[in-house]
């Protein structure tokens, strides 16, 4: 028997054995009053405002705490409970002087409704008269301890969420108060403004700084709609006055978010307003940019093109699409391409980050991404992280990795040369050398294989090629291993058997593999080992890459690739090609066509004459940057479409505005392939419109008339083009979205992947052995620079450097190396390196830090002012053409 | 040493001021560790339960719950480990009992613990003595070490094959840490907020674990029963309340210090046989269980003082605290000493309890100082009524206690003050 | 490692810091290496450190005398205590004298109550106190050095 029966002011109600008097009561609609209880934190039962009566029991119980039991019947009102509640709520403000007239909550606080309910007009007690400062030393929130009424949400929310336990209480009894750190100001503090705190507070305690006088509760429009910057795909709601967004909360019903956010998702919306916004086409003329009308702007597009179609070949064109664009933007943009253009030349940043990803996932499993979902993780009993600074890059999903491992006995094994956040939270933490991936991957197997800890019956029955393969394995015996990558032995077996041995474990990674020479290579053997140990196709376990950007699975999905179509059907497959000729009536190409780094060589060779590039900065996020300037400058046309002048679109001939995630409808397909909607928040920003509106524009003008009324028109189109997204419609799309494969319109969506079968039939074994990096570091530049991302800063921060309390928190790159090197080379932190490499040179500030090990340095790619994409190398993985940003050798002299 | 009072009997304090508490040798030459060596060679687990069953002890932290109830309800859970706990923060003002015993015969506590251990399954004890007791301390280390040496403590107890280890917590100044709940997350490390039960400690207490927690003065009795059984147990005390209890007495008498009795002995006979009496002047009233208990006035000197018979009446014998007081005191000055300290000790998680103890002083305080109004007075205690009702431990729960029969007693001389005169003097109008 | 391992020992940790400290008090960086020790963040052992009343995070006098004010020493008169010892540290409770050698602190039961009134000094407790006995005793401290 798991539910009871019990009555619930005299209505009968289920109920699940074990849930609450409270949880119940609000499942079914009965308000119970309460301040400290939260769906989602645990419970504290310290505010008694939730006292309920039960036949049969003595006295008053705390509904939150109190479990329902069979036939239990529950009164939560009456004259006794409803005095005591009003007592209560009349101690609360006798504590403080509330003063609701400038109060930022007034309105949506939950202490002023309860007074207001329970109809307290007069405080018998004598109220405080001390009043405290308020503390605004962080960039985004303001904490206002005369409203705080000590619930210790805020408190719980900080370490259970974001496992940061930046807050909690001082003193005791009547003086106790809310602390940050120890009793610091909260800029001093572990705080990654996250703002988990402040969704919660049910009062005006803490409260989102920049909006503060901005705008009152009850006049906000709100808009439900996705997070622009990462792939974890957070639902948030914008809270929208005038046509400005004003604050931004996590929707509790968010899938993968649960109403959670970062400090980017929560804060990092005001770059929409940004006085840098593009909002007029410009047309660049001797050298300078002269604002333009849409229809010169877009002739002019299209004239260009045309012209350099028909004299040097359809070859001699390309686009880049955006991994930030919507599915539907997307879809179009590589259609049109292919149309317009008659070339498969487009490709979009996937190209940088998870190439690798999509070619060894493909040639394993059958299918490129995320096996599982974000929220099966709580299932695994260990995951293994790799290449992934996950609470940095993916913060939601990174702190959520924090939460299992403090409060659900989930094992972490970290694997990263960096000691990154979650090191700490780790059982095991093994630290390779940089690009020494497949060695430590293969050494793992070698011990599971050899203790017997592999799954014989998954591999026997699911697998093929496992001989082959564990030939080339038995080579990589521990102490091998420890040779090359520099794990220790013991500690590598630890892990193995960690892993081996648990029942469902979950391998995690990001760009720490696949930025490799050898990323295509690192992907499989993740692969190989997840096969080993029966690790597919069951909740909680697989091999799950995290997505970089919001879309960049969505851009992928939808063929912005040059050797796939929308859905990953093959370009040089007749069939294939056929079938989309026939849709969209014309002939296509079937040749296929270049890469991102392989399109800038063709222009910079004079091969490539004409790019489009959409939503797209090249010239930070690419490697070997003086290399791109040279293709960039090199062309005879470029168009980009963005939404500021990006360092990529000042060398642009033309410059079309495109608009934010909060003027368009659309969706995005986040990092668990759960497919999403985007609902129109704002108005597009002076004249600026929709991307997908804009390559209408231009694909009629260059005679491929396209018509689509919304983007809603738009997906239908792919449903029917696309199998994995068959039945993917926007009718279907409110709340939890839904995952693809969804191939019909039935269909509810794959959770995860290769349940009892492969997506391509069998998974394959592949034998790979370790290869060196393409460039190590020798007696000129005797430095490894590693680069990645922090988390106040998104790609090239084009969105998030221009958004203030982001740029305020992190508003410079450093380069980050150990205290040993720092010695050797005295310097001291905040001093001025110049960094080169043999591409190129910078100048930055020095961090020095524990994080990372002697002999390797670190730099974040997000500054202009110091690009680190000078720097790194533009050797290229053989299969999936990614290059190698996570190795190349450098050397440091003191300026 | 405390002054303890000519007692005619001795259970809890049969070798407290008799043998050397640093020796172990003295204390096994009085049978010590003779109920340990019988429990492991000779009883099995429920047969230890069976019998402190049967002997109807009760716990002597305040709560009175029977103790080979709880015993039984911590055997049974199903998780492990489990624990063991000795609650030796005795905090409650007015108390001193748990000092002596374990400064006066600390291995008694350790062979309860042991027995207890035996008895529901767990390997490990602690100990949580508060912090300003550090003779206790001292003594208990020193005591540890010996039954180590001994091999009391261990590895194979005995040839049993049970192994028992002990450690001390030491508390760190906090009152509501004698709270089991509270004391658990205070030795788990954290601020020493009681828990909200359900659970209670039997399933689910230390680290979420099974827990014993028993009073110093309860695991006193368990070698006695174990040795003499619980006939000769119940031979003391009362039916519903059997045994000995060892009373604190202070305040206004001859001779303060500490007494062991009969459950069940009355005020009047504790002041005039043992305490020799008042010592200036008449008795007013006194304050029984510590102060969380109630006052009770002349009207009171003859009944029982044992937990059922004052548990009928609506009152409390709680630690087994008395203060006397005499005609000098002021009523409402000792009733704000008391809101003074709850105030002072209140943890501060629920609200009824955090902010109802500071507006309880702030109203008792203006009214000491005429400067209070009539209606003040039914304020504090509807207020102190609310707090029974919603505190989420006893701490909040038990103010209406000192409140109400403050008020049943002296109303009057609380409404003076209200009108301008403090009818002892004591209070500054 | 961020896993609460060692949560248990904070306490210890920090009566312990206490204790070697010469003005009785835990600094800021003892609690920073002890966060670090116990695995515990900066806030949950400040948060620890100003619960209980023992510990203390300003500096204090080489002597810390705390005077009972529980019901037995109240009613036995402690009030007439704090007074005199107002009075000959020219201090108010919750101070420390100039020379920092003293200070005056108002703690609940020490649990000698049979004594009362009490109070401890250091580590030491004084029962059955009168002002002559206190003046005796605070002529005693002052001599040493
Ligand atoms: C505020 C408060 C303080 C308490 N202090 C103590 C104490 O100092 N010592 C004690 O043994 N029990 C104390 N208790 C009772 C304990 O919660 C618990 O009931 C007792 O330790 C159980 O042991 P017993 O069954 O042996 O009595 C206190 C309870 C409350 C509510
Ligand atoms: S913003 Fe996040 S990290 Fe900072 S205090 Fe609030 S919950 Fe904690
Ligand atoms: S700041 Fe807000 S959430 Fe935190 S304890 Fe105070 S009222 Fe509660
Ligand atoms: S950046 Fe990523 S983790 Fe942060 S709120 Fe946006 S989607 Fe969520
Ligand atoms: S009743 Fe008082 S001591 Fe008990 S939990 Fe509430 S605030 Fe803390
Ligand atoms: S909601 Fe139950 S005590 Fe606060």
């Amino acid at each position: 028997m798991n539910t009871v029966n019990l009555t619930i002011n005299g209505k009968l109600v289920q109920a699940e054995k074990g849930s609450t008097i409270m949880e119940v009561a609000l499942a079914n609609g009965i308000k119970i009053p309460h301040l400290c209880y939260e769906k989602g934190l645990s419970i504290a039962g310290s505010c008694r405002l939730c006292m309920v009566k039960i036949k049969g029991r003595p006295g008053m119980e705390a509904a939150c705490t109190t479990e329902v039991v069979e036939k239990m019947k529950v009164i939560t009102s009456d004259e006794e409970i409803d005095e005591a509640r009003k007592l209560i709520v009349e101690l609360i403000l006798s504590e403080h002087k509330h003063d609701c007239l400038v109060c930022e909550s007034n309105g949506q606080c939950e202490l002023q409704d309860l007074a207001y309910e329970l109809g307290i007009e007069k405080i018998r007690f004598p109220v405080s008269k001390s009043i405290e400062p308020t503390e605004d030393s962080s960039q985004v929130i303001l904490k206002d301890p005369n409203k705080c009424i000590l619930c210790g949400r805020c408190v719980r929310a900080c370490a259970e969420i974001t496992v940061q336990r930046v807050l909690d209480f001082a003193a005791r009894g009547s003086g106790t108060f809310l602390i940050s750190g120890l009793d610091q100001p909260l800029v001093d503090t572990d705080c990654v403004s996250c703002g988990a705190c402040i969704q919660t507070c049910p009062t005006g305690a803490l409260t989102e700084k920049l909006a503060r006088f901005q705008g009152r509760s009850w006049e906000f429009r709100k808009v439900q709609t996705i997070c622009p910057y990462c792939g974890v795909g957070c639902q948030i709601e914008l809270n929208i006055k005038n046509d400005k967004i004003v604050k931004v909360y996590g929707v509790e019903e968010g899938p993968d978010n649960k109403g959670h956010l970062c400090v980017k998702g929560r804060f990092g919306f005001d770059y929409v307003h940004h006085k840098d916004r593009l909002t007029t086409p410009l047309i660049k003329h001797n050298g300078k940019f002269e604002e333009a009308s849409w229809d010169g702007a877009l002739n002019l597009v299209a004239t260009k093109f045309k012209e350099l179609k028909d004299k040097y070949g359809s070859d001699a064109l390309a686009g880049l699409s955006s991994a930030k664009c919507t599915n539907e933007e997307n879809y179009l943009f590589q259609k049109f391409i292919r149309i317009c253009f008659g070339t498969n030349n487009v490709d979009h940043c996937a190209r940088l980050c998870h190439a690798s990803t999509v070619a060894g996932l493909s040639r394993a499993f059958g299918s490129g991404a995320m096996t599982n979902s974000i929220w099966e993780f709580e299932k695994a009993d260990v995951i293994l992280v790799t290449g992934s600074n996950t609470t940095e890059t993916h913060p939601v999903i990174g702190n959520y990795f924090k939460h299992l491992a403090a409060y659900n006995g989930t094992k972490l094994i970290v694997v990263d040369p960096r000691a990154i956040e979650l090191t700490e939270y780790a059982e095991i933490w093994l630290r390779q050398k940089s690009g020494t991936d497949v060695a430590w991957i293969n050494g793992l197997m070698n011990v599971i294989i050899n203790e017997g800890l592999y799954n014989k019956e998954f591999v026997e029955n699911r697998t093929e090629n496992f001989d082959e393969f564990r030939k080339v394995v038995s080579k990589y015996t521990p102490g091998k291993v420890e040779k090359i990558t520099g794990i220790p032995e013991e500690k590598l077996i630890a892990a193995a058997r960690m892993y081996g041995k648990a029942d469902r474990g979950s391998i995690v990674f990001a760009m720490g593999i696949t930025q490799h020479t050898t990323g295509t290579d690192n992907v499989l053997s993740l692969a190989n080992l997840a096969m080993l140990c029966g690790n597919v196709g069951r909740e909680g376990t697989g091999v799950n890459p995290l997505r970089g950007q919001n879309n960049v699975q969505g851009a992928c999905d939808l063929g912005a690739l040059p050797d796939v179509y929308p859905g990953y059907q093959k370009v040089s497959k007749a069939q294939v090609r056929e079938n989309f000729e026939t849709t969209w009536g014309v002939k296509l190409p079937p040749k296929e066509g270049l890469t991102v780094v392989e399109i800038i060589d063709a222009a910079s060779k004079g091969e490539i004459k004409g790019l489009y590039i959409m939503g797209e900065n090249p010239m930070l996020s690419d490697p070997n940057l003086n290399h791109v300037r040279e293709g960039l400058e090199n062309l005879d046309f470029l168009v980009v479409q963005d939404i500021f002048l990006t360092e990529t679109a000042e060398l642009a001939d033309v410059v079309l505005p495109g608009v934010s995630f909060a003027e368009k409808e659309g969706t995005f397909t986040n990092t668990c392939r759960r497919i999403q909607l985007l609902h129109k928040a704002i108005p597009p920003i002076g004249k600026s419109r929709e991307d997908w509106k804009i390559i209408m524009e231009i694909s009629k003008r260059m005679g491929y008339p396209m018509a689509y009324h919304s983007p809603g028109e738009i997906m239908d189109e792919i449903a029917s083009l696309t199998p994995i997204y068959g039945g993917v419609h926007f009718d279907r799309l409110g709340g939890q979205g839904l995952q693809w494969p969804c191939p019909s319109r039935e269909h509810p969506g794959t959770p995860y992947l290769h349940k009892d079968k492969f997506t391509r039939g069998k998974g394959l074994f592949t034998p790979v052995d370790y290869i060196p990096p393409a460039e190590l570091p020798d007696e000129e530049y005797p430095f490894l620079l590693s680069t990645g991302r922090v988390l106040y800063h998104f790609h090239t921060g084009s969105l998030s450097r221009r958004s203030k309390p982001l740029d305020g928190i992190a508003p410079e790159g450093f380069l980050e190396i150990s205290p040993q090197d720092a010695k050797k080379l005295r310097i001291k932190n905040n001093d001025w390196v110049r960094v080169s490499s043999r591409r190129g040179k910078l100048k930055v500030k020095v961090k020095i830090t524990h994080h990372v090990d002697k002999g390797v340095v670190f730099m974040t790619f997000h500054f202009a002012e110091s690009a680190a994409n000078l720097l790194t190398s533009d050797a290229l993985d053989p299969v999936a053409k990614i290059p190698e940003y996570k190795v190349s050798a450098v050397k440091i002299e003191r300026i | 040493m405390i002054k303890e009072l000519k007692s005619p009997l001795r259970v809890v304090l049969e070798n407290y001021g008799r043998i050397n508490p640093e020796s172990i040798e003295e204390y096994i030459a009085q049978d010590g560790y003779e109920a340990v060596g019988k429990v492991l060679r000779e009883m099995r687990p429920e047969q230890v339960l069976s019998e402190i069953k049967a002997s109807g002890l009760q716990g002597r932290g305040g709560a009175a719950f029977p103790t080979g109830l709880k015993w039984e309800f911590t055997a049974k859970a199903k998780d492990a480990p489990k624990y063991i706990i000795c609650n030796a923060d005795e905090g409650e003002p007015g108390t001193f009992k748990d000092r002596a015993i374990l400064e006066g015969d600390p291995h008694k506590i350790i062979e309860g613990m042991i027995i207890a251990g035996y008895a529901v399954g767990a390997h490990y004890g602690y100990i949580y003595i508060r912090g300003e007791y550090l003779l206790s301390i001292n003594r208990f280390n020193k005591a540890l070490k010996q039954a180590r040496e001994h091999r009391f403590l261990g590895e194979d107890v005995f040839g049993s094959g049970f192994n028992f280890q002990i450690e001390i917590h030491q508390g760190a100044g906090s009152y509501v840490c004698g709270e089991e709940t509270a004391l658990m997350e205070s030795l788990e490390g954290k601020r020493g907020n009681p828990r909200f039960k359900p659970p209670f400690p039997p399933s689910s207490g230390l680290w979420g674990k099974p827990t014993l927690i028993n009073n110093v003065e309860t695991l006193a009795n368990i070698a006695p029963i174990i040795l003499k059984g619980s006939d000769w147990f119940r031979t003391f005390g009362t039916k519903k309340c059997p045994g000995t209890k060892v009373y604190a007495i202070s305040g206004h008498v001859k001779e303060a210090g500490l007494i062991e009795a009969p459950m069940g002995i009355t005020l009047r006979e504790i002041i005039i046989d043992y305490a020799q009496g008042m010592r200036d002047s008449k008795f007013k009233m006194a304050q029984v269980g510590g102060t969380a208990g109630a006052i009770l006035g002349e009207d009171m000197l003859d009944v029982p003082l044992d937990y059922a018979s004052l548990g009928e009446k609506g009152l409390v014998l709680g630690s087994g605290a008395i203060l006397v007081m005499d005609e000098t005191t002021c009523a409402l000055d000792m009733l704000e000493c008391f809101l003074n300290f709850f105030k002072r000790e209140s943890c501060g998680k629920c609200i009824p309890c955090r902010v109802g103890t500071e507006k309880l002083l702030e109203l008792a305080t203006a009214i000491s100082r005429g400067e209070g109004k009539e209606d003040d007075i039914d304020l504090m205690l509807h207020t102190a009524k609310v707090m029974q009702k919603t505190s989420l431990c006893a701490l909040g729960q038990s103010l209406i206690l000192p409140i109400s029969t403050t008020l049943k007693y002296s109303r009057e001389e609380v409404t003076e003050h209200i009108k301008g005169r403090c009818p002892t003097g004591v209070c500054k109008i | 490692m961020k896993l609460r391992n060692k949560e248990k020992d904070v306490i210890a940790l920090l009566n312990k810091a206490q204790r070697e400290n010469k003005h009785n008090y835990i600094t800021e960086d003892k609690l920073k290496l002890t966060a670090q020790e116990a695995g515990l963040s900066y806030s949950e052992v400040y948060g620890v450190a100003t619960f209980y009343s023992l510990f203390s995070l300003k500096p204090r006098g080489e002597y810390v005398i705390q005077v009972c004010d529980s019901g037995p020493c109240h009613l036995m008169g402690s009030k007439s205590i704090f007074k005199v010892l107002e009075k000959e540290l020219k201090i108010k409770v919750g101070e420390t004298t100039a020379d920092g050698r003293f200070t005056l602190e108002e703690v609940s039961c020490l649990g000698i109550c049979n004594e009362a009134p009490a109070m401890m000094i250091n580590e030491k407790v004084c029962g059955n106190l009168t002002p002559q006995k206190i003046r005796e005793i605070l002529r005693e401290l002052r001599k040493k050095k």
